[in-house]
């Protein structure tokens, strides 16, 4: 070893560092994260005797440094882009150019009709039909679907946790007609159904059939399609629903506890699903917070399955999937988000993820188009093929800072995970509303940092451009797809024989009611016999009922992260002045319509107009305009305000105002919110929307608006 | 009576549900001219009160009352009532509005066509909220709702104010066994004709049963608030809807024994004469207040009474007589 002949003293250092920083010690610039965890300004192999763990190696327990001995010098990511919207041919036809682009995977995105297992015909889902995802109602869609996609070769990610039994049926069945057996079919399905109840919002049933459909799925997978995913654990969602890195970690590692032990107490061996367990994660713009969380998940799922003494290695090496954060990104100056996305891509990477899905640039406005779709895909080529990253493994292990974060990470992370085992595992948890509640306050907390400017972001907070040109927005005409899914469901109902169909469809509501027999297998005989996604989801409710998850709320958090209370303390005197008037404090009801579950936004902003002094109502999930108008009379409100961001707005705002007219309640004045492009906004004002707040509204300016239009009408 | 009040009185008596909203926004009113009418609409709506079974169900937070209400309220609704529900929320802080979700817990009873849900916004003033409350209830009988709920939380006293206010008292509990009755004062325990404890389904089965007779002895050591009934402890799963039937059957056998024994009316009476009290208090107080002499003295007085300068008792005499003599002074004005 070489001796050193430069001085290695931290006191020194620190004499130099606080006379930079004007005699402050070096400790006064730590920055406190999201996570509550403090990153110095310089780390050094100090730092490193502090690691619980030491030396390891890619491919090698605990698998710190990767999954795979060779990483990405052996074989790149996946580039697998997730999409899917309108007709099952349009899609088809985006996924077959993407693919001929360089696009490695398939991955499926449902209409949220299809995700909570409604067919198109349902008087449910007007506004929702091919607008979110694409529209599948039957077999016969999922083949066009997969028209000239030889499914032995592509592995194709699907994202249903809801009607997972019909559409996973509906793939197999595909393939089966296209010659293809399913133990050669490779990829993926979500099947994670826990984080639904906790943010994502696409559930049926309740939890605890929920678990048996997942249990099912996972035992059918295993024994028949070795090559296939059967969960795929995900903290994505979380993340986006506002979780911190910590919560992601904690909570995504407690879900896929939960599966395994539901295997477990099966009777199954750990060896023969735990291999197949992926996970998910998503990646925001904490950047180095990024890397280390891939880095501790793998150290603590490794950790975590030893309790159930595996004899694979493969059963504690965590493969993941990763997708850049959408949240991060702005309806405003949005070629900035082409930026962010690169950072976020690169910060997947480094962490080692084993496929990708990035983000396009008109991620707050809607669905990709063509163009935005290759500008996302070719910056994951770039990283792969132009700039030498694939070719070392880990670049980043060793570094003071990086092992250092990671530990504190997997250290934080643990404690978060000891709560909610303590609480019984996550199912308890989820029952309980920990998770939900304690992601709903980051959300909250992070929104009121924003919103004060303590944590940037540029063309909202700072920096705002003045005349940012418009950009093109895809827009689905959910009418003509509706009809058009419509046309097919007849068709199908007429060619079918129809006794085979009700006897399938009865022993599935049999095996419901039961408990006993395989329900993927079951629903495979259904819709080979052209049973469609919501007759076999009915099927099943007949037995379980609709689920609906009671909805929290947490009060005083938005507030309380305002350390400048002046900024809030002017709306609250308008809304006191208005109270004085009027007689009460200013009321609204806050509702989504149709299957739009993103309840982010309007969990902040009921929380934070509380906050402020506006008494607020929330409507549950999933209403039609009809329930929302008569709650909103009896509760007497003096406003509604619709979040909408799943594209419904247009057809169900109209669909709203029509029956307030109806109801002679045109005093009640409507607000909208949520992604709505603004080329839709003369639309819904020529309704009698009063006014519309897109992403990246502050929500004292948004407060003080709608009060603005109560005083016009009241 | 004016012209807008009474169409309002004829809708209300018709059942309209936008007419009965809007009367009880006149209750919750701080404006005096809106809650003027709001008086005054409930003189004239008076004849047509009084028919309902009101029923005050409480429990500390998250022990399912809402949940409850939907199972309960839904199976009554079968048994061709109809079903109203005052949802009252004293917890919200001072500086806020209120945040209110209980109708999320109530999806199917908040559709139904003869159901009527209204949640309250807390005022600040834990009085405030049982005045408004009590008043709706009335607005809700005048429309033919049969069965009134009163929910709220169980936490400080609202729940001796809502027992002011209904004809049984329900108390939910959760399945604790030992768990020292959940920090429930004994006092609201002996205001309580039924107590429930509710969640009794999968895993939880046993310790419901367990803690069902746990209660049943401990209440064997308090004293009934009533002479013609004795407290029942039972058990449900509001969740999976069992147990209504029981539950219901108890409320009629609570029912019968005060209406023969005469309690009933009685209850009804009295508390009518306390509700008089209250708001002769409320009224004097808020007088007391307002007026100009008092106003001015307010905060010596509370100041000296604050750093020990001046003994309350003193201090409250003061405020006292400037209040008679300021009352003097006015009347020989006219
Ligand atoms: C977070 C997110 C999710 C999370 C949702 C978590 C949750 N519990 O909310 C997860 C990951 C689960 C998710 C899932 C899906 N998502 Co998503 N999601 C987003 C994302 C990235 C951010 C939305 C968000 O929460 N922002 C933060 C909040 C605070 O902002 P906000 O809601 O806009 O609210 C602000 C303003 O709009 C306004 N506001 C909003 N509502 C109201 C109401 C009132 C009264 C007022 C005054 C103001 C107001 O004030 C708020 C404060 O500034 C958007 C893209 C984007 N950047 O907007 C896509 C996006 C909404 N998702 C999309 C899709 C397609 C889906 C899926 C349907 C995909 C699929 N096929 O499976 C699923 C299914 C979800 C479901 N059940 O409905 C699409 C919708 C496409 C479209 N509109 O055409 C988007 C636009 C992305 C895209 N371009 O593809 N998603
Ligand atoms: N297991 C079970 N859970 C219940 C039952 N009743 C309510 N819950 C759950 O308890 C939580 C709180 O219920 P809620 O009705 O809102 O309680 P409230 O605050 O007392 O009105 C919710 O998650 C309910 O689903 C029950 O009978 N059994
Ligand atoms: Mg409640």
């Amino acid at each position: 070893m070489p001796e050193s002949k430069y001085i290695f003293s931290l006191k020194e250092w620190e004499k130099k560092a606080s006379s930079e920083l004007g005699g402050n010690p070096s400790s006064s610039a730590n920055w406190k994260t999201l996570e509550d965890i403090a990153i110095k300004m310089l780390y050094t192999s100090e730092d490193l005797e502090k690691l619980s763990y030491s030396e390891t190696l890619p491919g090698l327990s605990p698998f710190i440094r990767g999954p795979h001995a060779t990483m990405y010098s052996g074989r790149k990511w996946t580039i697998r882009q997730y999409a899917g919207f309108s007709t099952a041919k349009e899609s088809n036809k985006f996924y077959r150019e993407n693919l001929a682009a360089g696009q490695k995977g398939l991955s499926v995105a449902f209409d949220l009709a299809t995700h909570r297992g409604y067919d198109s015909d349902h008087q449910r889902v007007l506004g929702d039909v091919g607008k979110a995802g694409v529209a599948i109602d039957s077999v016969e869609d999922m083949k066009i679907l997969f028209d000239q996609i030889p499914l032995d070769q592509m592995s194709v990610s699907m994202t249903m946790n809801g009607a997972v039994l019909p559409i996973l049926a509906s793939y197999i069945v595909t393939a089966e007609e296209q010659g293809v057996k399913q133990e050669q079919l490779s990829g993926t399905i979500q099947n994670d159904i826990l984080k639904e109840f906790m943010v994502r919002n696409t559930y049926i049933y309740p939890p605890s059939p929920s678990i048996r459909i997942a249990g099912d799925i996972i035992e059918y997978v295993s024994t028949y399609m070795p090559r296939y995913n059967s969960v795929s654990i995900s903290g994505y969602h979380l993340q986006e629903a506002g979780a911190t890195a910590v919560q992601e970690l904690a909570f995504s590692l407690g879900n896929g506890l939960e599966y395994v032990r539901t295997a477990i107490n099966r009777g199954m061996e750990i060896d023969s699903f735990a291999p197949r367990l992926s996970f998910f994660f998503g990646i925001g713009m904490n950047f180095f917070m990024e890397i280390a969380k891939l880095r501790a998940a793998r150290f603590l799922w490794n950790k975590l399955i030893q309790e159930f003494n595996p004899k694979k290695v493969e059963s504690s090496m965590l493969r993941t999937h990763c997708q850049t954060s959408g949240w991060s990104l702005t309806e405003q100056d949005p070629y900035n988000n082409i930026v962010r996305t690169t950072i976020e891509a690169l910060a997947a990477v480094l962490g080692g993820t084993q496929s990708l899905h990035t983000n396009a640039f008109d991620e707050a406005l809607g669905l990709p188009t063509e163009t935005s779709a290759r500008i996302a895909r070719n910056t994951q080529l770039i990283l792969q093929e132009e700039a030498g990253i694939p070719n070392v493994i880990d670049p980043f292990g060793g570094s003071y800072f990086m092992e250092s974060l990671s530990e504190s990470l997997i250290q934080e992370s643990a404690k978060l995970l000891e709560k909610v085992e303590k609480l019984g595992g996550m199912t308890k948890a989820v029952e309980s509303g920990m998770p939900k509640q304690q992601i709903e306050a980051s959300a909250a907390r992070r929104q009121a940092m924003i919103d004060q400017g303590q944590e940037v972001i540029v063309g909202i907070n700072k920096y705002k451009a003045e005349n940012a040109e418009p950009v093109e927005v895809r827009d689905i005409d959910n009418t003509a797809v509706r009809e058009a899914q419509i046309k097919m469901l007849k068709k199908i109902r007429k060619n079918r024989d129809q006794q085979k169909v009700d006897s399938f469809l009865n022993a599935l509501t049999n095996a419901a009611d039961t408990g006993v027999g395989n329900l993927l297998g079951l629903s495979i005989n259904a819709i080979r016999a052209r049973a469609t996604v919501g007759e076999v989801s009915l099927a099943l409710e007949k037995v379980w009922g609709r689920y609906n998850a009671p909805v929290q709320s947490i009060s005083g958090v938005y507030a309380g992260a305002f350390p400048d209370q002046k900024k809030i303390s002017e709306v609250r005197n308008e809304i006191k002045n208005f109270a004085k008037k009027v007689g009460r404090r200013p009321r609204i009801m806050v509702a989504k319509m149709g299957q739009d579950g993103h309840d982010r936004g309007a969990k902040v902003i009921a929380t934070a107009f509380a906050d402020m002094g506006f008494d607020v109502d929330i409507a549950p999930l999933f209403q039609t305009p009809e329930e929302v108008v008569r709650q909103s009379i009896e509760n007497d409100v003096h406003v509604i305000g619709i979040s909408s961001l799943a594209a419904g707005h247009k057809t169900l705002i109209e669909e709203l105002m029509k029956v307030l007219r109806q109801e002679n309640s045109e005093d009640i004045a409507v607000v909208a919110g949520g992604v709505i492009p603004p080329k839709d906004y003369d639309f819904l004002k020529s309704l009698g929307v009063c006014c519309i707040f897109g992403p990246g509204t502050a929500i004292p300016d948004a407060a003080r608006e709608v009060l603005m239009s109560l005083k016009v009408t009241h | 009576m004016n012209q807008k009040n009474s169409t309002l009185l004829e809708k209300i008596l018709q059942g309209d549900r936008r007419a009965m909203a809007k009367a009880i926004t006149l209750l919750e009113s701080t404006n005096s001219e809106s809650f003027e009418k709001g008086q005054e609409l409930l003189d004239s709506l008076l004849p047509h009160t009084g028919k309902a079974l009101r029923i005050g169900i409480t429990g500390v937070p998250g022990v399912g009352k809402s949940t409850f209400i939907e199972a309960f309220g839904l199976f009554l609704i079968k048994l061709k009532h109809r079903v109203a529900v005052l949802a009252v929320d004293p917890s919200s802080p001072v500086t806020g509005g209120s945040i209110m979700g209980d109708k999320t817990r109530m999806n199917e009873l908040s559709q139904h066509p003869n159901s009527f849900i209204r949640p309250s916004p807390s005022s600040g003033v834990l009085g405030g909220v049982a005045r408004k409350t009590r008043e709706t209830v009335l607005i809700c009988e005048a429309a033919g709702y049969d069965i009134v709920f009163v929910e709220t939380v169980g936490v400080g006293q609202s729940e001796t104010l809502v027992d002011s206010m209904v004809d049984l008292f329900m108390l939910l509990m959760l399945p604790n066994a030992g768990d020292e009755l959940q920090g429930i004062k004994k006092g609201v325990l002996e205001l309580a004709d039924l107590i429930v404890v509710n969640k009794s389904d999968g895993l939880q089965e046993p310790l419901a049963i367990s803690t069902q007779s746990e209660y049943r002895k401990a209440m064997q050591l308090l004293s009934s608030s009533k002479k013609s009934w004795d407290p029942q402890i039972l058990r449900c799963s509001a969740l999976e809807k069992v147990g209504m039937q029981i539950i219901w059957e108890a409320v009629k056998n609570f029912q019968d024994a005060l209406q023969n024994s005469g309690e009933w009316a009685q209850q009804r009476r009295s508390q009518s004469a306390k509700w008089m009290w209250a708001l002769v208090e409320e009224g004097l107080l808020k007088n007391f207040r307002k007026n100009e002499n008092i106003k001015k003295i307010i905060p010596e007085m509370e100041e000296s009474v604050s750093s020990g300068e001046m003994l309350p008792s003193n201090a409250a005499r003061r405020l006292l007589e400037k209040w008679a003599s300021s009352k003097k002074t006015c009347t020989s004005k006219k």
